[in-house]
């Protein structure tokens, strides 16, 4: 293999190193943080997604060392691969923080804002979004627009009302099954992810676009209304599955011995890991949604959530410890104890021995 | 008269038959090219020329051919856009329908000079008729020898093809054009990767307008430098413009670019005046999507200068008080439009044909259509004109394709000029439904401060 070039990219200042052809939002990735933009469509795992949500929007002040002149638009990160010397303004330009509040107003003004009976609740993406990047209220005072439910067979029921029209779950459908049975019918604001006259969805892996979905639109029917996912103690399991195209590597979403939900693992920004054998992770239909007994399962261990969503609650990952502030107050003395209060104090009366007394102590007891 | 390259034979009798159009001089391009020519000089002719795209946002063809990518192996092809859907422009089906073989000869000196043998005309697929036409002259080229294989002898092949469209505004994006015509679903690419490095089945393609491709065939004729004295500055050669609205003579006009635009719509040989003797109230002088002007910011600029009929003047001023000459729709409006109304039909429309990919104009499109109808119909509230300024501003240049700023243009051009026929509308409800706002000052002289 020849010889990678590296690029050298700052993103709000924060410089990094990374092969020519990383999208910025790659590069982002890498640094961590607050730095990295928000992604609902890009998945870094299926060709050809990305660049259609907006919100991952960064100003590029500078393009290259070669071309020092800015773009003159604010531009998708996840679709625009970095330039030497290239300088990236994500949360520090205030273009790229009202534009991408404007996209998430987009997204929400047509969004039921149903999560308190949404399963993705707790981790759903949008929510995420919504929180980080929103505002408090909207400004959308129109009928929002509404589809039915729709059946997509026995595992995967479709909430079209909640999609956000990210095309994941079709890229997903077009990479992993052999044949794509949904897609996207109509254009505009009408536009909708759908069978042709309703099909169920049969292929094994097609299980995965409930993984990829960065909402409730498409929802596990074998789990749906069972839980919140925040009841819910996520665990690393595997199995010897004999589907070949499934890794077997799972993660158990329990609640004491009983399995409620099983997907893939996903990493800290909600995508599908790569698994043991080097491929990426996904799993059939069989682990999803049939193999639900602790016992089918070999146990490894809790996961690792590292997501600031609210299942990591009660996990205490990167929690620290508050220092000390002792002997600063006391000006560099370090005393053991500050005050022996038996000893300085007489009001308890330490010389009455309460164990002798035959019936619970009464303050006539003190006064003799 | 204004010299006339395009439809100068235009009212020859049977001049869309072949037998007719090769008598008046047709093809002798294509004769000139390939003999005496080779590809990179007809580029370079065309380069001369200042010829710009004529589909609306005006790039100088001759540059857009010469980034064609040219890897060793690789077919290259050329697409003609006839995917005319903007409201307001009929040009091009005018050109197709009444002299198809300027297009066919324009399209066979484009091909040589690109390299193309498989060249497609991307048609909308509400112009049926036109594809019957345009056939009938591809087999009449073909049977006279000017299309198919060993061109006049010289071994170059071409073919071309037309394809119907389904009837999307969105497939006249030159992207989206491209999925189109290889069978997917009409959504733009985002770019890059650009057309010229890898379009058409991943090929380098270069998308051109019906206007400008037929146009080539003159430039040759001409020769560049010829063609590049018609016309001012970096405007060259002819324009068609397709006028309608409230004006006398609505239709299709070849101009110069050297007269002003209160000639245009004035005088009796083009648009003849106002209809029924009314007022100009506003104009939006390039099709749908370009911002619309009041009547005196139209005629002259904020300097006070007469606006003339082309690329710089029409847009001298900048989006503050210019437009745009876009893709020569000019839609004239009396005195009795009502301007929200016509935003409100115009934001109907680019939401009816945002193709749904990206958020801002999904849903944004939608949004502002809602907010204009509230408007229209006597029910808004002054803060959703602030509102309503806000969202096209997150629209416009957040979107993966043009057509959000397209979306978002009409209606900021509507409030910065017209915001008071708004307010009007808000604060008249009852009186708003049943009587226009009329003329009030759109057409009064511009103040222009001296500077000494």
């Amino acid at each position: 293999m020849s010889e990678q070039i590296l690029h050298k990219v700052t993103i709000d200042n924060i410089t990094v190193e990374v092969p020519a052809g990383t999208t910025i939002l790659n590069a982002a990735r890498q640094i961590g943080g607050d730095v990295t933009p928000p992604a609902m469509c890009y998945y870094s795992k299926l060709e050809g997604s990305g660049g259609k949500c907006r919100t991952c929007l960064v100003e590029v002040s500078k393009g290259s060392e070669k071309d020092p002149r800015p773009m003159p638009k604010l531009v998708a990160s996840c679709r625009t691969t970095v330039m030497d010397g290239m300088e990236v303004k994500n949360i520090t330009s205030p273009k790229v923080i009202d534009a991408r509040a404007g996209v998430v107003e987009f997204l929400l003004i047509n969004h039921p804002l149903d999560c308190p009976v949404c399963d993705q609740a707790g981790e759903c993406h949008l929510q995420d979004l919504g929180y980080e990047h929103g505002k408090e209220g909207t400004r959308y005072e129109f009928k929002r627009r509404t589809f039915h439910k729709v059946d997509l067979g026995d595992y995967i029921q479709l909430h079209m009302t909640r999609c956000i029209m990210c095309f994941r779950c079709v890229f997903a459908a077009n990479q992993l099954t052999d044949k794509r049975e949904h897609g996207i019918l109509d254009r505009g604001d009408h536009a909708q992810i759908a069978t042709f006259i309703e099909k169920n969805l049969k292929n094994d892996f097609i299980g995965n676009v409930i993984d990829v979905c960065p909402v409730g639109a498409l929802t596990d029917k074998t789990f749906r209304f069972k839980n919140r996912v925040w009841f819910t103690k996520p665990v690393d399991a595997h199995r010897n599955c004999n589907n070949p195209k499934c890794c077997g590597e799972v993660q158990l979403w329990m609640r004491g011995d009983e399995v409620f939900r099983v997907t893939a693992r996903k990493d800290e920004w909600g995508e599908v890991k790569t698994a043991s054998n080097g491929n990426t992770g996904w799993i059939c239909n069989t682990c999803r949604f049939e193999t639900k007994k602790a016992s089918d399962w070999t146990i490894e261990g809790p996961s690792n959530i590292n997501r600031h969503s609210v299942i990591s609650q009660g996990h205490y990952v990167g929690v620290t410890k508050p220092t000390e502030t002792f002997s600063e107050v006391m000006k560099g003395r370090d005393p053991k104890l500050l005050m022996d209060i038996h000893d300085e104090s007489e009001v308890n009366k330490p010389n009455i021995d309460l164990s002798l007394l035959d019936r619970p102590a009464h303050s006539t007891d003190f006064n003799k | 008269m204004s010299k006339k390259l395009l439809l100068e034979k235009a009212h020859v009798e049977n001049i869309r038959l072949y037998d007719v159009y090769r008598r008046e001089g047709g093809y002798k391009s294509v004769e000139k090219a390939l003999k005496t020519m080779n590809p990179d000089s007809i580029v370079e002719e065309v380069k001369k020329s200042g010829l710009r795209g004529r589909g609306g946002a005006g790039f100088p063809a001759g540059m857009k051919w010469s980034f064609i990518a040219k890897p060793e192996g690789m077919p290259r092809h050329l697409v003609v856009n006839a995917d005319e859907s903007e409201p307001g422009t009929f040009k091009d089906r005018y050109l197709m329908e009444f002299i198809p073989h300027l297009l066919i000869e324009g399209m066979i000196v484009s091909s040589f000079a690109l390299g193309s043998n498989d060249s497609y005309i991307y048609i909308r697929g509400e112009y049926a008729w036109i594809v019957d036409i345009l056939e009938q002259a591809i087999d009449e080229a073909k049977a006279n020898g000017w299309l198919g294989k060993n061109i006049l002898g010289t071994g170059f092949d071409c073919n071309i093809h037309v394809q119907r469209g389904a009837g999307a505004y969105i497939c006249g994006e030159e992207t989206a054009l491209i999925e189109s015509l290889e069978g997917k679903r009409g959504n733009p690419r985002i770019k890059p990767p650009f057309p010229a490095v890898q379009g058409l089945w991943k090929r380098p393609t270069v998308v051109n307008n019906v206007e400008t491709i037929a146009a080539v065939g003159p430039i040759i004729n001409m020769g560049g430098d010829e063609y590049a004295k018609i016309g001012v500055g970096k405007s060259t050669g002819t324009k068609l413009i397709s006028a309608c609205g409230n004006i006398n003579k609505p239709g299709v006009y070849e101009i110069d670019m050297t007269i002003t635009v209160e000639e245009f719509i004035y005088s009796d040989e083009w648009c003849g005046g106002i209809k029924n003797g009314k007022k100009l109230k506003a104009c939006i002088p390039g099709g749908s999507s370009v911002p619309i002007l009041p009547a005196n910011l139209l005629l002259k600029t904020a300097k006070g200068e007469p606006r003339y009929m082309n690329y710089e003047s029409l847009s001298d001023g900048g989006f503050a008080t210019g437009s745009m000459m876009g893709s020569g729709g000019f839609i004239v409006l009396d005195e009795d439009q009502c301007i929200v109304k016509n935003t409100y039909t115009l934001a109907r429309f680019y939401r009816h044909e945002s193709c749904g990919q990206c958020s801002p104009c999904r849903e944004g499109t939608g949004w502002m259509e809602k907010i204009l109808w509230k408007i229209e119909s006597g029910k808004g509230s002054s803060s959703d004109i602030d509102l309503l300024w806000d969202i096209q501003r997150k629209i416009e240049g957040n979107t993966i394709c043009p057509l959000g700023d397209a979306a978002a243009w009409p209606v900021a051009a509507a409030i910065r000029h017209f915001r008071d026929e708004f307010e009007w509308h808000v604060a008249n409800p009852q009186e708003s439904q049943i009587r226009n706002f009329g003329l009030a000052h759109y057409a009064d002289e511009i103040h222009v401060p001296v500077i000494a």
